[in-house]
């Protein structure tokens, strides 16, 4: 691959960060990564496998295969191969809703290796643009990776077509990604949550099955049953902002509580109908949460109601 | 009456007649003696034999355990026998619990065994009374276990063919606060009681336990001979 | 997932002067999902020693159970209480005689033998799950076992007094419970010393 003798860029301290892919002038990105910005087919076509050679020429990347006699039968044995190493799927709980004021992201910062606590304060909201929203859930690398890329072919189509992707067309981008390398074991589970002027909110649920559906309410990942038991009881489309911001947090909370591998902090984004998203809550811890709300129920919060002194 | 019912059985009188007798069978045997001091316990016995047996071929006092020691009066070889097992149950005890056995509990153990000698079926019960010395958790100790299955702790017994005479002297002699020296002194001067011939190093045999090292000891012929000199 | 790490635990017992702590979680969990915060791990022998079992929640409970009726025989037939260090070795002899058919249980044993004069030797013991005695200034068991070792290492400290050891016992199990998914959910601390058990339960994360 011909990188071109201008690789300045790398040295940006911003380089690698969402806006940096989308403001960046496509012209200097372009032919460092192997695109060809003046091509005019469609970018999002499907990726060249070629087994033989070894690689996997896509969207200007170039994946180089295990040298194996059959690399996609290697990476789906990676698994077998290296059990830990392969284990990067964190357990996760991820929600977002639509309501009458946009749409409510919610999601909790727990990375887990096996029973291993890698993090508590893991960002699962991955920014994408000023009018988009990832979520994260599976692989952390595939989804951060992806998600990015989406940035940059989100950032692309602006230029192209001087006017900003709709939802609908960004999660099919990545929907497609995950259709043309289906089989490699790519793992993400993500809701794709955005905002534009024509029509408002909108929210998409895409995993590395490409598939792709359009939805009022998703929760993902392992503490996802117990977040949509407390988002069925409560929701409804009426509700004030306010009260979807508790909802969602509600929801993450509780589901930290009874899964394992979901804890840390709630991170609480909104998109709302204009065109943008805000951040509500940075980082709110759920330990907090959880005995502010068994409080608020007369409750001790230990669970240890009615057991007394244990019996030795 | 086939052999696999109980030889043991009740007479009209409500009495085991094999259990009497052999408890008589304990009554015909040597002397032996036991006394507990408040820091160690001493057991002795007679090794009455013909003068054509070698003495020091065989040991009356032996060692169950390390701390543990015994004597008996009754017939050899079923002393033998228990003795057998005696070692084998403390064994046993380490095994599990990486302890040493109480005295107690290995009394309890021979006396289960020797009760059910006089209730199953094809045995006959031991005719074998035991003396066991050693130290517990609680300082020294003394039992006799019967052939009848009983058991019990004692200050000073004696078994045998003088035991009526031997334990009325005992009965005088006995103190609570006994040291150990005096009682393998008051032990040796019961044995004297009654004794048929010259009692010497041969013809007798000691084993103490003391609370300093809790180590049960056969004493050497020349302890023994020792400890005749200061009786006299 | 090992069936050791089914159900989830963490457990800790450390030598003080003249006291000893084990301490547990409380947590029951299904794998990732968590059933209950009211289990009991630590049970407790006599006066002078406590014993925990970490693993598999279904042998905890009948394994404890054994052990319970190991110890009462053992008072019956002694007539005593059996002391600390004597329980390790029953302990580890138990677990052997099912060598080749094991409950999933990793024991630690903490207790309290008498030496006289008011003095006690603090006695604490962990296992393999088939009855390897290993003996220590502290003792690890569960799924949190390996971050309890790098805590306690750095929280144990020569001769601590019942509230120094209560201190250290709880910092440690709370750290590696911090990092272990599958323990929480409330802990409990049993401090020994020679006239009483205290007991406390922590707080801790709900996560």
């Amino acid at each position: 691959m011909d990188f071109g003798n201008d690789l300045d860029f790398l040295d940006q301290p911003e380089f690698g960060e969402p806006d940096f892919f989308t403001k960046a002038p496509i012209e200097l990105m372009g032919p460092t990564l192997g695109l060809d910005i003046h091509q005019n087919e469609a970018d999002f076509e499907e990726a060249d496998i070629n087994e033989d050679i070894g690689e996997i020429k896509s969207e200007g990347f170039c994946f180089k295969l295990a040298p194996d006699e059959c690399p996609s039968e290697f990476a789906r044995s990676l698994k077998h191969l290296g059990p830990k190493l392969a284990d990067f799927k964190h357990g996760t709980t991820t929600l977002a809703f639509e309501y009458q004021d946009g749409i409510i992201v919610a999601v909790d910062a727990r990375a887990t290796q096996g029973a291993f606590i890698a993090s508590n304060k893991v960002r699962k909201v991955i920014e994408i643009n000023e009018y988009l929203l990832g979520t994260m859930a599976g692989g952390a690398a595939d989804c951060q990776f992806w998600e990015r890329y989406l940035a940059m072919q989100c950032r692309i189509y602006e230029l192209r077509n001087s006017e900003k992707i709709s939802i609908a067309a960004a999660s099919k981008i990545l929907a497609d990604i995950c259709y043309s390398y289906r089989g490699y074991g790519l793992s993400m589970g993500t809701m794709v949550a955005g905002s534009d002027l024509k029509k408002g909110a909108q929210l998409f649920y895409v995993d590395n099955d490409a598939t792709r559906v359009r939805g009022q309410l998703f929760s993902v990942g392992s503490g996802s049953p117990f977040a949509y038991g407390v988002l069925d009881t409560n929701y409804k489309w009426d509700l004030t902002t306010e009260e979807a911001i508790a909802l969602g947090i509600r929801a993450i909370s509780s589901a930290t509580h009874k899964d394992s591998a979901s804890g840390g902090v709630v991170r609480v984004y909104h998109v709302n109908n204009q065109g943008g998203w805000t951040k509500i809550h940075d980082q709110l811890d759920v330990n907090e949460d959880h005995y502010k709300f068994e409080n608020s129920k007369g409750l001790r919060g230990d669970g240890k109601e009615g057991f007394g002194k244990l019996k030795l | 009456m086939s052999t696999d019912f109980s030889l043991t059985t009740f007479t009209e009188q409500g009495i085991l007649p094999q259990v009497v007798y052999s408890l008589k069978a304990v009554d015909n045997g040597d002397n032996s003696i036991g006394i507990k001091a408040k820091n160690g316990v001493v057991i002795a016995t007679e090794k009455s034999s013909t003068i054509l047996v070698d003495e020091d071929s065989y040991h009356k006092v032996q060692n169950i355990s390390d701390t543990i020691g015994c004597t008996y009066a009754g017939i050899g070889p079923d002393y033998y026998s228990v003795i057998k097992k005696a070692r084998k149950d403390c064994l046993k005890y380490e095994q599990i619990y990486r302890d040493k056995i109480s005295v107690y509990l290995l009394a309890k153990n021979l006396a289960e065994l020797m009760q059910e000698y006089t209730q199953a079926g094809g045995r006959r019960p031991f005719g074998v009374s035991m003396l066991l010395a050693g130290i517990d958790h609680d300082g020294p100790r003394l039992y006799q276990v019967e052939p009848s299955g009983a058991f019990h702790s004692y200050k000073a017994t004696a078994l045998g063919k003088n035991s009526p005479n031997a334990e009325n002297f005992l009965e005088k002699r006995y103190e609570d606060d006994l040291e150990l020296e005096d009682a393998i002194q008051i032990a040796l001067l019961t044995m004297k009681e009654g004794f048929e011939g010259e009692m010497n190093e041969t013809n007798i045999e000691i084993g103490v336990v003391s609370t300093e090292d809790k180590n049960f000891r056969v004493l050497t012929q020349q302890e023994v001979k020792d400890y005749l000199k200061e009786a006299e | 997932m090992s069936i050791m790490d089914y159900n989830g635990s963490a457990m800790v017992a450390m030598k003080g002067k003249n006291c000893v702590a084990i301490a547990a979680d409380t947590r029951l969990s299904q794998q990732l999902c968590t059933i209950s915060q009211n289990m009991q791990k630590v049970f407790k022998v006599n006066d002078r020693c406590l014993f925990g079992l970490a693993g598999l929640a279904t042998d905890v409970a009948t394994y404890s159970k054994e052990l319970k009726m190991k110890t009462n025989m053992y008072k019956l037939t002694e007539n005593r209480d059996i002391k600390a260090s004597t329980f390790t070795d029953l302990v580890a002899t138990s677990l052997y005689e099912k060598r080749f058919g094991p409950y999933f249980v990793v024991p630690v044993v903490a207790g309290l033998d008498d030496k006289g004069d008011g003095e006690y030797e603090p006695v604490i013991a962990s296992y393999d799950y088939i009855g390897c005695k290993e003996q220590s200034y502290f003792a690890c068991a569960g799924t949190s076992q390996s971050f309890l070792y790098g805590v306690c290492e750095s929280f144990y400290k020569e001769d601590m007094n019942p509230d120094e050891l209560f201190e250290a016992v709880s910092q440690s199990l709370l750290a590696a419970m911090d990092r272990d998914s599958l323990a929480g959910w409330g802990a409990t601390v049993y401090v020994l010393t020679p006239t009483e058990i205290i007991v406390k339960n922590i707080k801790t994360r709900q996560d």
